[in-house]
């Protein structure tokens, strides 16, 4: 292993990264060092613990244009900015900067007004990361060909303090105290001292690693998880860091909250952008958390809000998709590539602020440290119809949201979920995959009998362009469950009616087994008498079976008297009469 | 005296269900006499239809057929093994049985198998209750116009005109909307004046060989029942339509109108068949 370093601003020299000269040997980066139990960080720790952490930009920026431009959105008020130039990799913001490459250069803006701070010739390195401490910005660079990285070190007026090239492969950096700290190899992070160049302390990480980072007055490093840099630093390599981690969960696009760092992100948002986590770690007691207890995730137009235990706490149904953002306390916010950007309530999912960036974005990068979401949500509704919003909308693309989503929804004691429930079975723009998923958990349902009742009112009719028959077997199932009385003459009304399934028909006399009264005793005869020599299936044995139960239990002499000559007679079908025996010998067949 | 075409049962019962029951198994079917004459009821048939034997029940519903009306005594016995339930194809055997002996009494247990879940059933019950008439079969037929199976539908309709239930003319005139072609027809057999008209109005917007299947039914009714305004009217407007299909319809209308039939209705047809006689097409087009 090797590490090239040059030293540029002590010779006042304007150097490139093509330079040469002044070219010391160090041992940066080596595998072959030995973990030191936490001594060297411990030291830096000590060294650095009361540097002031400046707060970073609140901004938001688009990539616009044909990636040739990128526009600045102050959070917290102030007029936006634009600045044209080719983009070959995603901006980022470092501290009150804004760091980007392309067109063979990289470049930094103040992030409060776009106006260039400095800019270097890269030879068309594409940017990794930034991190900056208010003077000086160090950023990293995958070199070209994918195999190791460029790190340049770059003061405000634009004299390159420190160049390192090594064919390990970076993260992205942070700044804190005039030290660097870069992560590489996606285990270690290398505390690398401004002044000297030294590679003064390492840290091995028991999380997967490739991002540095200062946040709410903390530095962090991470990829899959978020790891402080605090007094338990020193025991990262042992597990005792102050560590905290997105709990798993079934997601739909199995997002992740932080892309790797060693990778260049591209200017223009894909799918990852569109399927993402969004967390922001907070300093506690303990030492990390999350911020709010709340973690967020986004699927194409759709934002979720999930608890610290990973249960959803609500739904958010955007008009486009959502490619950037960053969860900021009281909430997160999210950009949508028409260039929108909505901050979200971290209790209710309802919207806070709405900013507007001017035009449609290929990207969206969100940075936020002091930003706070606040205010009374609007358009906050409770979890149920938020569930049935996302569960409802059409859009293909929303289908394995959608399908998690209707689980959650089916999970909800509410009343609402029942209706809708209904509604999306009924609804014939339903896919059949989601139709049949809403039918089985329509079938759990235990309460909203009157929305079950409601849906069996309605009958297959050619004539009034009723097409498509009600869910009667899921209803019936549910409403026998309910022992719901009131539902028994609409299932007795489905009980003959050809319209229905077969399973329709089995399920209704089911649930008529349990809930008929004397009011059903002639459809049930009807029924009887109509299919115990005809029933041309196992279902329909099967309710004639259940509608037996059902005339025993409403009237037991005359109906055991119909159910017995039935039993024994020959042509009745036989599983039909092989039911009606066990229910006579008193077995449930 | 020459008529419309029969669209009246059993014909249609007949093609249509031919049409839908390909795959149907064949069975036995005895018709009543075809001079019309009553056969003797074979004195054992009600025991052999309250036998529980198959066999025996498929046969005495054979001779009950025969005997078309003679067989009413056996109709309490037929509507009992209906209500107590049947093998499908005995099922069917006798809801046609009560459709050939013609008794209303057995019009309520016919109209439940209208809703039953085999289609060929269902067909059977409709085609029944058009001859059984009775309290519950207009209602029933009115029902079976919204059936799934355009089979039923269609007989549906037409049993309703064949049970001249004027009620129903409305629920027709939804059916027709609804490309149940046969309401025409039914509609022609049951409609009074300003409906008449209404079904003569939809020259244009329903297919023509599906307005005239109805329009005929009015022109061959009798003066009492549709006034010769009324029939110059209709013939008016198929006129006013002047296509080559309009043109064939009223030359075969001329030929098939009866010598005693109403002259100034005959009339109006020769001046509409040669007002239509230059309209596009009008010739019947060779085979």
């Amino acid at each position: 292993m090797r590490a090239a370093i040059f030293w540029c601003a002590a010779a006042g020299l304007g150097c490139s990264l093509a330079c040469g000269g002044g070219q010391t040997r160090f041992n940066l980066f080596s595998t072959d060092w030995e973990d030191d139990r936490g001594a060297s960080i411990e030291r830096v720790w000590q060294r650095v613990r009361s540097s002031p952490i400046p707060a970073a930009a609140d901004v938001v920026l688009g990539v616009a244009g044909n990636t040739d431009k990128i526009i600045g959105l102050p959070l917290g008020g102030g007029s936006p900015w634009k600045f044209a130039h080719p983009l070959d990799a995603r901006p980022v913001v470092a501290g009150m900067v804004v760091v980007a490459s392309g067109g063979g250069e990289a470049f930094a803006l103040d992030a409060a007004s776009g106006s260039i701070l400095w800019r270097r010739p890269t030879g068309g390195l594409p940017l990794l990361g930034a991190g900056d401490d208010g003077a000086v910005t160090v950023v990293t660079f995958r070199r070209t060909g994918g195999a190791g990285s460029t790190m340049l070190a770059v003061t405000h007026d634009g004299q390159v303090v420190r160049q390192i090239e090594t064919d390990r492969p970076l993260g992205a950096p942070a700044v804190l105290g005039r030290m660097a700290f870069v992560p590489w190899a996606s285990q270690y992070v290398s505390a690398i001292d401004l002044a000297n160049g030294d590679e003064t302390a390492r840290v091995t990480l028991r999380e997967e690693t490739s991002r540095a980072w200062v946040e709410g007055g903390s530095l962090w490093f991470g990829q899959a998880a978020y790891v402080r840099f605090d007094e338990h630093i020193r025991g990262a390599s042992t597990g005792a860091a102050s560590v905290v981690t997105i709990p798993h969960r079934e997601l739909p696009g199995t997002p992740r909250p932080m892309r790797p760092g060693s990778e260049p992100v591209p200017p223009i948002a894909n799918a990852e952008d569109r399927a993402r986590i969004y967390a922001r770690p907070a300093a506690t007691e303990t030492g990390a958390g999350l911020c709010d207890g709340r973690w967020y995730a986004t699927y194409f137009r759709l934002a979720m809000g999930f608890d610290e235990k990973a249960h959803l706490a609500w739904s958010h149904l955007h008009g486009s998709d959502f490619v950037g953002g960053a969860a900021v306390p009281g909430g997160v916010i999210l950009c949508d590539d028409q260039g929108k950007a909505i901050a979200l309530d971290e209790k209710t999912g309802g919207t806070l602020a709405e900013l507007d960036l001017g035009e449609p974005v290929k990207a969206c990068v969100v940075n936020a440290d002091s930003y706070r979401a606040t205010g009374t949500p609007k358009d906050a509704k409770p979890l149920p119809l938020q569930l049935a919003d996302a569960v409802r909308a059409e859009d293909a693309q929303l289908a394995s949201a959608q399908k998690m989503l209707l689980r959650e929804l089916a999970a909800l004691d509410d009343e609402s979920v029942t209706k809708t429930l209904v509604e999306i079975v009924n609804d014939p723009r339903t896919t059949p995959e989601m139709a049949a998923a809403s039918r089985v958990a329509l079938a759990t349902r235990r309460n909203g009998a009157s929305y079950l009742e409601a849906a069996l009112e309605r009958h297959y009719d050619y004539m009034k362009d009723v097409l498509i028959a009600p869910p009667v077997a899921p209803i019936a199932q549910a409403l026998g469950a309910m022992k719901d009385r009131r539902g028994a003459p609409l299932l007795a009304a489905h009980l003959l009616d050809p319209a229905d399934s077969d399973d329709d028909v089995k399920q209704a006399a089911a649930a008529l087994a349990v809930v008929a009264g004397p009011g059903e005793l002639p459809a049930l005869r009807q029924f009887f008498g109509m299919y115990r020599a005809s029933a041309a299936n196992d279902d329909v044995a099967d309710a004639v079976v259940s509608v037996g139960r059902a005339l025993i239990a409403v009237e037991p002499k005359t109906g055991r008297a119909v159910v017995d000559a039935a039993a024994n007679d020959p042509t009745t079908v036989p599983r039909a009469r092989e039911g009606l025996h066990a229910l006579l010998d008193g077995g449930k067949p | 005296m020459m008529g419309p075409r029969r669209i009246a049962l059993p014909f249609a019962v007949a093609a249509l269900v031919g049409s839908t029951t390909a795959n149907a198994q064949p069975r036995p079917r005895s018709a009543p006499d075809p001079a019309g004459q009553q056969v003797r009821l074979p004195p054992d048939a009600v025991k052999r239809l309250k036998s529980r034997d198959p066999a025996q029940i498929q046969s005495a519903l054979d001779d009950v057929r025969t005997s078309a009306r003679a067989g009413a005594p056996t109709v309490p016995a037929i509507v009992d093994l209906l209500r107590d339930g049947l093998s499908p194809a005995l099922t069917i055997a006798a809801l046609e049985t009560l459709g050939d002996v013609q008794s209303a009494a057995a019009s309520e247990t016919v109209a439940w198998y209208t809703r039953d879940r085999n289609v060929e059933t269902r067909r059977a019950a409709v085609g029944s209750l058009s001859k059984t008439g009775g309290p519950a079969a207009a209602k029933a037929l009115r029902a079976a116009l919204s059936d799934g199976d355009a089979g039923v539908r269609g007989l549906a309709a037409i049993s309703l005109g064949n049970l001249k239930a004027k009620d129903a003319v409305g629920d027709l005139f939804v059916a027709l909307d609804h490309k149940v072609p046969e309401a025409a027809a039914a509609i022609g057999m049951l409609c009074a004046g300003n409906e008449c008209d209404r079904l003569a109005s939809k020259l244009g917007s329903v297919p023509i060989d599906v307005v005239t299947s109805g329009l005929e039914q009015v022109l061959f009714r009798p003066p009492d029942d549709v006034s010769d305004d009324l029939k110059v009217k209709v013939v008016g407007r198929v006129r006013q339509l002047g296509t080559g299909e309009a043109h064939r319809f009223l030359q075969d209308l001329q030929t098939r109108w009866p010598k005693a039939g109403s002259q100034r209705v005959k009339q109006a047809i020769d001046q509409a068949v040669l007002a239509t006689s230059a309209s596009p097409a009008s010739t019947e087009p060779q085979p």
